[in-house]
């Protein structure tokens, strides 16, 4: 095997565990802190729980909430001024994958000066970031575990992905309670991006022994909890999602991603797509589009998503891919690209612009622009 | 675009979380670094500082002492002056002085230039101070830098230099109305003469009384022109800037042949009057015998003058410290007030009775004594009595005159 790496934050999970952000900021050196959030949290009061914690370490901050979902390049430089400003020191995130990504792209920019767009790519940052402690309010974009972060460059409309281990947070702190104030949407949109972290992960030709295992994982317990969490809200089911979404955002920070959210990408720069929307369209038929280059990994995740193996290992992997389209309709998600996209005649372009996102470099099968197309028309 | 993201960019096996460790370093090496190059510009600066010769001091705007340099240690001898009213500590003063260059320059934030005469030893010594405001960003002053030079010796100098210029002066002025006068007097003193040879002549036609009387007045006007001849031959002589004749001469020798010659005079006066002090290892002077004989008898003259019965005169020779021989003629005289002081080496000015002296002793000395390179000096305190001490340049392997090479121009 060639050379891998894995690296993840510190993490802290389970109950309550929000009560430790003030700790876990002083411990790494704050004084002052750059607190992003977003209306709907505040509004769920979590905003001011976790302030509590920071008056509680007699630490000060200053509130920065203009982010929108996709955030956008204008954002993260207006975010980073007001960082220097105010002289702040560690950066904290409380949010879905949107504040969470700004909050990134802000420590960046005020860190390392110029635009965000300068870091576009991988490995572009060269000098230290402020010390981050994220706290996922969904579960999950994986944010608060990866090295990734996915801005919006609002004059290209194209999702920028920066890249560097320098992204990966200090601390994580995952706390279950938080979901229970998330919508039915939300909290569907969330564990569906989970899933195909997972899945992507699991068939990405830089999947590693360490990232395999997680990826299974995440996909079991994410088919398994769904639906009682949506249903219930009862916190053991939520807890199992926030344990989902960790696991795969530590497999795909590491393994990388694939067509599915090259394409997710691309869709959310032209068309401000909710991202966790975008997989139930797309995945499947990326799924069939790689099953040649790796029946056996399709079948490992056919046979978890089932529960069980067909006959074949294809008929296992086509079986679990038919489960997954199953699974997204019965939690009544859009499952035809026609509904995201309304003009057919945009997809050319989406594609040409999908074919040069960073995650497919992971993807197994090799996908060129009219490969990409071909699975665009299957999705329609 | 940039250059694409490849596999292992993704990978990333050679890049890592960012930390702030390495930063840290270059800071601390960077930090040690301008440390080092501050303390050598603060070294540097303290050089300087232990290079001026002048006292410093800085004073709060309250006119305490915040900290001075080591010369004041060096001057004053005040033993932790620091936290102590800069009047208290040189005038015991409770109050500030009335002319404070400290307050001035505080006051008008400019430097101040003031000069002081501070006691020091129990020497009264002039200082030259100079108060600068050190200034806060604002400009505003917040201390005050205190420079203070001892100017004693350039003020002694000064004072000597003008003197010397008014005694020049004094001489020329003084030789020219000494000849203008000789010819006149040559004139009177010639026809006196003349008028007395031919007396006898006119002997037999005018009546004895008239004679006599004639006699007498031509008498008086030719020894008074002989006494005016004397007087202008002394002021020609004393305004003559000649070359003399040098050689060396023992200072000795010459008391002993001064006091020989004196003998018949001195017999009016207590056989004790007179102590003689010679100091036996006396090396010898380079001068003009006849000269120095001459300020020794008019200093003796005076010490005499000076000298009630009871007193006594001691004349002391020595060859202090350094390149100087001297000779000096204690007296326990009058004394001289102060108020003379300043006066005492001009021509003309005496405080001798008319008749008993026209004033021109000193002066001759005082030129004499510089033309041969050397110095008097005069102690003297008013009812207790005066020393004049005459220092001259020890005789150097050439043979010419020490500090006055060229003593006639």
């Amino acid at each position: 095997m060639e050379l891998r790496k894995f690296s993840i934050p510190e993490i802290i999970f389970g109950r309550g565990s929000l009560r430790y952000v003030g700790r876990c900021a002083r411990r790494i050196g704050a004084e002052k802190v750059f607190l992003v959030s977003d209306p709907g949290l505040e509004q769920a009061g979590w905003v001011d729980r976790l302030t509590e914690t920071l008056e509680e370490e007699k630490l000060r901050w200053v509130y920065f909430n203009d982010v929108v979902s996709n955030p956008r390049d204008l954002q993260i430089e207006k975010g980073a001024a007001v960082y220097r400003r105010e002289r702040a020191d560690v950066v904290i995130a409380l949010g879905g994958g949107s504040p969470m990504d700004a909050a990134k792209g802000i420590a960046v920019v005020a860190s390392n000066g110029g635009q965000i767009r300068d870091y576009e790519g991988a490995n572009r940052i060269q000098r230290p970031l402020p010390p981050m402690v994220f706290i996922p309010s969904t579960a999950g974009s994986g944010s608060d575990i990866t090295q990734f972060a996915i801005i919006t460059d609002v004059r290209r409309k194209v999702k920028m992905s920066i890249i560097s281990r320098t992204l990966v947070p200090n601390i994580s702190i995952i706390d279950p309670l938080v979901l229970q104030t998330k919508t039915r949407k939300l909290i569907i949109a969330a564990a569906i991006d989970a899933m195909s972290h997972a899945i992507e992960s699991y068939v990405s030709n830089i999947a590693s022994p360490f990232t395999e295992l997680l990826s299974l994982q995440a996909i079991g317990l994410i088919v398994k909890h769904l639906h009682t969490a949506v249903e219930t809200r009862s916190l053991d089911s939520l807890e199992q999602l926030s344990s989902a979404s960790t696991v795969a955002g530590m497999a795909f920070s590491n393994a990388g991603l694939g067509a599915d959210h090259a394409l997710a990408h691309s869709l959310g720069g032209m068309f401000d797509t909710l991202h966790g929307l975008v997989h139930p369209v797309l995945l499947p038929a990326v799924m069939r589009f790689n099953l040649p280059e790796c029946i056996e990994k399709m079948a490992d995740i056919g046979r978890v998503l089932l529960g069980r193996r067909l006959g074949s290992s294809e008929a296992t992997a086509l079986g679990g891919i038919e489960k997954f389209e199953e699974f997204c309709e019965s939690l009544e998600v859009g499952v035809h690209l026609k509904e995201i996209v309304r003009d057919k005649s945009e997809l050319p372009n989406l594609c040409k612009m999908a074919v040069n996102d960073a995650c497919l470099l992971t993807n197994p099968r090799k996908a060129t622009c009219e490969d990409l197309l071909q699975i665009c028309e299957g999705a329609w | 675009m940039k250059s694409k993201p490849t596999l292992d960019d993704l990978i990333g096996v050679e890049h890592s979380k960012l930390g702030y460790y390495r930063e840290l370093q270059q800071k601390v090496a960077e930090v040690e670094i301008s440390n080092l190059e501050l303390a050598r510009r603060q070294r540097q600066i303290q050089a300087i500082l232990d290079g001026i010769t002048d006292v410093m001091m800085v004073l709060s705007l309250n006119l305490k002492i915040v900290s001075v340099n080591h010369v004041f240690q060096d001057v004053f001898r005040v033993p932790e002056p620091e936290g102590k009213f800069c009047h208290e500590v040189f005038r015991s003063a409770p109050q500030p002085c009335s002319s404070c260059p400290v307050i001035t320059s505080r006051e008008s934030n400019r430097v101040c230039r003031h000069l002081a005469i501070y006691p020091v030893d129990g020497q009264n010594r002039h200082f030259e101070i100079t108060a600068s405001p050190l200034r806060n960003p604002d400009g505003k002053p917040c201390l005050i830098l205190l420079l203070m030079r001892d100017v004693t010796l350039e003020k002694e100098l000064q004072a000597k230099y003008y003197q010397s210029q008014r005694m020049a002066t004094i001489g020329v002025l003084a030789a020219g109305v000494a000849h203008e006068i000789n010819n006149p007097l040559t004139a009177i003193s010639g026809f006196a003469e003349g008028l007395k040879r031919r007396l006898p002549r006119i002997e037999k036609t005018i009546d004895q009384e008239l004679m006599d009387d004639f006699s007498e007045y031509l008498g008086i006007i030719l020894k008074e022109c002989q006494r005016c001849q004397e007087i202008v031959q002394s002021l020609l002589t004393f305004g003559r800037q000649t070359c003399p004749e040098s050689s060396p001469v023992n200072l000795n020798n010459l008391v002993n042949d001064t006091l020989k010659l004196l003998q018949n005079q001195l017999k009016q006066y207590r056989k004790d009057l007179i102590q003689v002090e010679l100091d036996e290892s006396l090396p010898p002077v380079q001068g003009n015998e006849s000269q120095l004989k001459q300020v020794v008898l008019d200093l003796l003259f005076n010490a005499l003058d000076a000298t009630q019965e009871k007193g006594a005169i001691i004349l002391r020779t020595s060859s202090g410290n350094g390149d100087w021989v001297s000779f000096s003629i204690e007296d326990t005289g009058y004394g001289i007030p102060s108020e003379h002081m300043d006066r005492l080496f001009e021509p003309f000015f005496t405080t001798k009775p008319v008749g008993k002296g026209v004033g021109i002793g000193l002066s001759t000395c005082y030129n004499i004594v510089d033309q041969h390179g050397g110095e008097i000096q005069v102690e003297s305190e008013e009812g207790k009595g005066s020393t004049f001490i005459v220092k001259l340049p020890r005789e150097n392997r050439n043979g010419s005159l020490q500090s006055n090479p060229n003593p006639g121009s």
